[in-house]
């Protein structure tokens, strides 16, 4: 009997925490665990800034304050100035973009405490956020160039008739699939990171069982190995906070270069 | 044997997406090793082109699961 025996088992108690689960059943549907998520990261990301904003001082103070000055900075300076270009392009698309970076950064920090979920862990809620910038960056385009400009707009110009429409619809379809692969980039990644980092706190936890009911030499052998699946979670765990900024990074920059391409003439 | 023929599917997808992020990820480097001073800006556009290749890795998931 090797500690590998009950992992089939627990994995698949792990996939069910992960796949959600009801908490409260209503007759038009239900509040599952990942909606009281998406309102805790939501409130806590109200709150840090509420709180910034009430300190906010011309020279700013070291700490929280700075630290959160500092990120709204750099995204307004990598993303807004980056891709977006002029001043006033940034001024009018920064609040959206910042909004969804720093919801999508909050709920993947929150996510990645032991016992929280992500919010942005479950397809519908990626799909949300994704259907909001896809409206978001649509609205933006029909507003700049007007309708048959904008649905013009979506091929490039200038080839010979016959080709063009072809053109048009292959490149229709890949705006289209932006909101699939907007919302499935966001999903995969957080989901598979924490099916990792589950699978492999479940190992540390089965190779250390032994030991705690058995204290033989043997059993030993097995507690040792479980000190090596904890190091390969903490570098996991590592690896996940450095995807939860980048994907929060990935998702704010596309939907600025989404914005972008559509305010921009062609 | 068991399992879904559209698996290996997705794992034909990847091996594009994996060539065209390792390409960005090649010329990003080599791009910032010249010009240190670029490097933000060579980063974004490294990011930007990760994430366009990896769509088709995306959409090869996406067939995978809804078969």
């Amino acid at each position: 009997m090797g500690p590998l025996d009950k992992l089939g088992e627990e994995i698949d108690h792990l996939l069910a925490e992960l796949g959600g689960m009801d908490m409260f059943t209503f007759s038009w549907g239900s509040i599952t665990t990942y909606s009281v998520w998406i309102i805790i990261a939501l409130l806590v990301v109200l709150a840090i800034f509420m709180a910034t904003r009430s300190n906010l001082r011309l020279v700013p103070k070291k700490g929280p304050v700075a630290a959160v000055e500092a990120a709204v900075d750099y995204v307004r300076k990598d993303i807004g100035y980056g891709v977006l270009g002029n001043e006033a392009a940034v001024n009018q698309h920064m609040p959206f973009i910042l909004t969804v970076f720093f919801f999508i950064l909050g709920a993947n920090l929150i996510g990645l405490i032991p016992g929280a979920k992500a919010a942005t862990g479950t397809f519908s809620a990626t799909l949300t956020l994704a259907v909001v910038s896809f409206v978001y960056f649509n609205y933006y385009g029909i507003k700049h160039s007007g309708l048959w400009h904008y649905v013009k707009s979506i091929g490039p110009a200038g080839l010979m008739p016959g080709l063009n429409v072809m053109v048009w619809l292959i490149e229709f379809m890949s705006l289209v699939l932006r909101v699939v692969t907007l919302s499935v980039r966001l999903f995969a990644n957080m989901y598979a990171g924490h099916i990792v980092l589950g699978a492999f706190s479940i190992l540390t936890t089965l190779f250390v069982l032994p030991v705690i009911n058995e204290f033989t030499l043997a059993n030993l052998g097995t507690g040792a190995a479980s000190i090596a699946w904890m190091i390969l979670l903490v570098a996991m765990y590592a690896m996940e906070l450095l995807v939860a900024v980048l994907q929060a990074y990935v998702f704010a920059l596309l939907s600025a270069v989404y914005v972008m391409l559509a305010t921009s003439e062609h | 044997m068991s399992g879904s023929l559209s698996i290996i599917g997705y794992g034909l997808a990847v091996i594009g997406a994996g060539i065209g992020v390792g390409l960005s990820a090649l010329g990003a480097t080599q791009a910032s090793a010249r010009q240190p001073e670029m490097h933000s800006k060579i980063f974004t556009t490294f990011i930007m082109g990760c994430a366009f290749s990896e769509a088709l890795a995306l959409i090869g998931f996406v067939l995978a699961l809804i078969k």
